[in-house]
């Protein structure tokens, strides 16, 4: 049954993916399956069998061997798209690295689940944030919209000629990939206008114009003349983002921004996040406005390239700024954290107090009171103009259960044989 | 007894280079000699998918010694760059956006390293696909471009810069060479062959028979190592010679599994190959090593007997 | 400026740290350069100096071009990796100095010593390459083959050289080639044949004493700020097809496959067997070897049933 198109329907930020990639007229998925993300590649490899997608489906036998397999096939000259999560992330990392160096444009959709140990199979951005210095560009998305419109936008920011860098749209395991929206799902005719035919001038293997791609680079003024045209390429995207995202409001109505400003207008504290937690900190701020604090939340949405100058104009000159990392760095505390206060810090009307807190790790659920209680912990470091964190939003009621398993993990077993 | 029907005379050999001379790797390097030839029946509509190791120094910005094209990837994914590249290919040829004659051959490039150990896995599911591609290892049985460390390929009694002879490791490697031949041929592959380029017209036969099977197409190479295996560079005809003489380097070949030896060798004993090089020094001085030299012999006698000549 | 061994330890003008000796090895793979710069580290550290070697590791093959380093000074070195301007220049192989790639005189200014492994005298090669006056040559090759048969590995009679340019004391140079061959893995004969030579070369040098040059204020650099290039400059990768033979690899032999053309019988085989592809045919064919490319490997003599191929010692081409 062919889905109406143009309309919105109910669909999982995986499916929405899926849509993502289908619309994007893809030729290859090399796959490997993972928890959250395997619901995409299940519905490609339908797609793909029944026709509805001109593209070759292969499951390839690890993440290692499907990025590579990914980056040599978008390196010969058509259009890839996979998907991947957390441990498989971290399988492909080597791999990464070498799909960026290449300049070889490709989304790669994460969605992002804690990293082991311990293994679980909730999410958190450790996983996506520790790939973000491999040269892949990256959007983290809040609905299941965002995801497919942002698929449509990475390839059409990733294939140009002065970006050339592969990308990953991010989404959160479960709170997206398994939660159903309504998601409208563009005019395929009209994505084909927004999204030009894949043509990159530098790659490309054939007979009558051989080529080395992925050389080996001994001399060190070589090597830094090639990193840092990967760094000029991906700091043009930034550029390049607006443009794409101009013409994308034109033809289907919805405006991405590098951030996303949520009644930030008068407010005095704001908490910044990404991802779909995202959606609870502006109910956090509703309910905060409610009883007339003024307060705001700024989405990190393009967190690379990292958009310095947006996070800027958007924080300076507020009271107290708390990031709220669903994430942690051992010995050091959130990432975006670290990110943030650094692009602050040169603007001389920084907000006095930067505020750090690490909260839903392993998809541990951040409630309303967790977030009043951020955001008072917040207004008194503003008023005494003091920085504080990173503080674990993790309650006592969390540590009773805590408490409860350890006692039950570590009951002596009795030895007397019975 | 095995016919060679397209190769008979040396002078068959293409004369044309499509490895260019000034490439940096070790000059008399055996690799090198069995690629050159290889590459001459295989013709420039190429593309090698490198591992890491030796010939990863092979393209070094801004020379590539190749006539066709060359993607490294990684030590451990060149079979899976090799599926991407393939299939990319064939997508873009049946979508009209690539003519017919700019086809290439796929053809990964690794030593025993990447083969034997790294790249196992992506190996074993390339086959498995039964991607269309040429699989090339180079084996000098060790870690060559590290210096010579033990790799899976590095034969019993061997000595690398990881398994030096030592007082309580006198016979120096005590893992035996793993048989990825018969690793190989488990997954019923249609073609399968060792070569040496001291067989010239044995190797360009079965690169020759291989162009008939879609699918996958395997080749071991003995890269006779004058740095690695310590002797100089001049010897290693010798060397690679009796490697194969003394039974150490079966010649052979498999079709969909079915294995024919395509030369027998009169079995010269095995301590003359092992004598001229360094890396057995310690087999011979400061004493001879008569059990570690027995049970060489005896392996390699042991895989004659079963191959019943 | 001070001669380095008699003033050792006195520290250099304005006391920051001591007097420091920087010698810098060039040879290609395979010649020992990266040993001998342990020689001598090793042979500084006998001697109580503070002492610090490297080579320069990456794709160098036996024949490439190879760089190593050592320094030796009274006190703690605040120096890491390349010696840019050497006190001790040392080539094992004269046509190293012709070798752009190998870029061997870079940094050495009119008080640089140098050693260089050749037949020809000092003055020819200061005339032939415009080297500074303190030249000093010996032919370590001619005499390594006359000891040990084998004129490649170089390590022992580089290292003792090197000690001797740099000061140091022929009993520290012996223990140190000692213990530098047998940490090689090799054996007592061969270690005793390179102590020998090693001796013969410390002894026959010239001794020159290397100077230290006072530390120079370094210019500041220029900075070169890179703009966005498209990606098919901004992309490691080769679009040219087969280029490799702009590389020529003719300098790493040291000995070459002589063609006497009345014994060939055209049998190609030395064209089959060469791994380079250095040799080609002609329409009758015979072999024409490209002295460009060939790494002198030896194996074309080996395999030519007819023995009209022969080796030959590499002159030095001091005329190019």
């Amino acid at each position: 049954m062919t889905q109406p198109l143009g309309t919105a329907e109910m669909m999982t930020g995986n499916v929405a993916a899926a849509w993502g990639a289908r619309l994007a007229d893809v030729d290859y998925v090399p796959a490997f399956p993972i928890t959250p993300q395997t619901e995409i590649i299940e519905t490609l490899a339908d797609w793909c069998d029944r026709g509805d997608l001109d593209a070759r489906f292969v499951t390839l036998d690890s993440e290692h061997s499907m990025m590579t397999a990914a980056g040599a096939a978008a390196a010969t000259g058509v259009r890839v798209f996979s998907a991947t999560s957390s441990q498989g992330l971290l399988y492909a990392f080597e791999v990464l690295y070498s799909v960026a160096g290449w300049r070889v444009p490709l989304v790669l959709v994460n969605v992002s689940r804690a990293l082991a140990a311990p293994i679980t199979l909730e999410a958190d951005h450790n996983d996506v944030l520790a790939a973000r210095d491999s040269g892949f560009l990256q959007i983290h998305a809040e609905t299941c919209q965002e995801v497919l419109d942002s698929i449509l936008l990475g390839y059409r920011i990733a294939e140009d000629s002065r970006v050339m860098l592969p990308l990953i749209v991010n989404l959160d395991g479960f709170y997206l990939s398994f939660t159903r929206e309504p998601v409208t799902i563009p005019e395929p005719d009209q994505v084909r206008r927004f999204l030009p035919a894949y043509r990159p001038e530098h790659l490309g293997f054939k007979a009558s114009a051989p080529q080395a791609l992925g050389v080996a680079v001994l001399r060190g003024g070589e090597y830094s003349y090639f990193r840092h045209q990967m760094h000029l390429g991906a700091l043009n995207a930034l550029a390049v983002h607006q443009e794409a995202a101009a013409e994308y409001a034109r033809l289907f109505g919805r405006r991405y921004g590098l951030v996303e400003c949520y009644r930030l207008e008068d407010a005095e504290d704001v908490l910044v996040m990404s991802n779909s937690f995202a959606t609870k900190g502006k109910a956090a701020v509703d309910a905060a406005r409610a009883q007339g604090r003024r307060v705001g939340l700024l989405r990190l949405r393009v967190i690379r390239p990292w958009p310095t100058g947006a996070v800027v104009d958007a924080l300076r000159g507020r009271r107290a700024v708390a990031v709220l990392d669903q994430n942690l760095a051992p010995g050091l505390g959130g990432i975006l954290f670290q990110e943030v206060s650094a692009s602050l810090y040169p603007a001389a009307d920084r907000p006095r107090a930067l505020c750090s807190f690490i909260g839903g790790l392993g998809g541990k659920n951040i409630s309303e009171g967790e977030f009043e209680t951020l955001f008072a912990e917040t207004a008194k470091a503003g008023k005494l103009e003091k920085s504080i964190g990173p503080i674990l939003l993790y309650t006592e009621e969390d540590h009773r259960h805590m408490e409860e398993a350890i006692r039950i993990a570590n009951v002596p077993v009795k030895t007397d044989g019975n | 007894m095995w016919q060679r029907e397209t190769y008979k005379k040396i002078k068959q050999l293409p004369r044309e280079e499509y490895i260019t001379p000034g490439t940096s790797l070790c000059a008399g390097c055996g690799g090198l000699e069995a690629l050159r030839l290889a590459a001459k029946v295989l013709g420039e509509k190429v593309i090698f998918v490198n591992a890491a190791g030796c010939m990863t120094l092979l393209a070094v910005y801004p020379f590539t010694p190749l006539a066709g094209s060359w993607l490294y990837t990684t030590m451990g994914s060149a079979p899976a760059g090799a599926q991407g590249v393939r299939d990319a290919l064939d997508i873009l040829m049946k979508k009209g956006r690539l003519p017919r004659h700019e086809d290439l051959k796929v053809i990964v490039l690794g030593g025993d390293g990447s083969t034997y150990d790294m790249a196992l896995s992506s190996t074993s599911a390339a086959i498995h696909r039964r991607l269309d591609f040429y699989y090339y290892c180079y084996d000098n049985e060790a870690y060559g471009n590290t210096g010579v460390q033990l790799s899976g390929a590095t034969p019993f009694g061997a000595s690398t810069s990881t398994s030096h002879a030592t007082p309580s490791h006198p016979a120096a490697a005590i893992s035996e060479k793993k048989d990825i031949f018969e690793i190989w041929r488990a997954h019923r592959p249609p073609y399968i062959a060792t070569i040496s380029p001291r067989h010239p017209l044995d190797l360009a036969e079965k690169f020759a028979r291989a162009a008939r099977y879609d699918g996958p197409k395997l080749f071991l190479a003995l890269a006779a190592c004058p740095t690695g295996w310590g002797y100089d560079p001049a010897v290693t005809p010798e060397v690679a010679k009796l490697a194969v003489e003394t039974g150490m380097w079966p010649l052979k070949e498999a079709i969909n599994g079915e294995v024919t030896h395509t030369y027998i060798p009169k079995r010269r004993p095995v301590e003359g190959y092992l004598r001229l090089q360094g890396r057995f020094r310690h087999l011979f001085e400061p004493t001879r090593q008569e059990d570690v030299l027995r049970h060489i012999q005896q392996t390699v006698d042991a895989y004659w007997e079963r191959v019943g000549a | 400026m001070k001669t380095f061994p008699e003033g050792a330890g006195a520290s250099e003008e304005g006391g920051r740290h001591p007097a420091l000796l920087r010698i810098r090895f060039h040879g290609r793979g395979g010649q020992g350069a990266k040993t001998a710069a342990r020689i001598a580290g090793t042979a500084a550290f006998l001697e109580g100096w503070t002492a610090q070697d490297s080579p320069i590791y990456g794709a160098e093959r036996r024949g490439a071009p190879v760089v190593a380093f050592c320094r030796l000074a009274g006190g703690p070195i605040l120096e890491r990796g390349l010696i840019a301007h050497p006190d001790l220049l040392v080539v094992a192989d004269a046509s190293l100095l012709a070798d752009p790639a190998a870029r061997v005189l870079d940094g050495t200014t009119t008080d640089t010593v140098l050693f260089v492994n050749s037949a020809a005298p000092p003055e020819v090669l200061r005339h032939e390459h415009g080297l500074s006056q303190h030249v000093t040559t010996l032919d370590l090759t001619s005499r390594s083959l006359a000891r040990l048969g084998k004129g490649s590995a170089l390590s022992a009679p580089l290292g003792a050289v090197a000690g001797r340019l740099a000061g140091l004391k022929r009993e520290t140079v012996k223990e140190a080639v000692s213990r530098e061959l047998r940490g090689l893995g090799l054996g007592d004969s061969i270690v005793t044949q390179n102590l020998d030579l090693a001796l013969e070369c410390f002894d026959s040098v010239e001794a020159r004493g290397a100077r230290v040059a006072s530390s120079l204020r370094p210019a500041p650099q220029t900075l070169w700020t890179p703009s966005y290039d498209p990606p098919t400059r901004g992309t490691a990768r080769v679009a040219a097809r087969a280029n490799a033979y702009l590389r020529k690899t003719g300098d790493w032999r040291i000995f070459r496959p002589d063609l006497d053309l009345d014994k060939c019988n055209g049998c190609t085989l030395c064209f089959v067997y060469c791994p380079e592809g250095a040799i080609k045919l002609t329409d009758k064919d015979r072999p024409i070897i490209d002295y460009d490319y060939c790494k002198g490997c030896g194996l074309c003599i080996e395999e030519c049933p007819t023995h009209a191929l022969t080796s030959l010692r590499e002159e030095e081409k001091v005329k190019r």
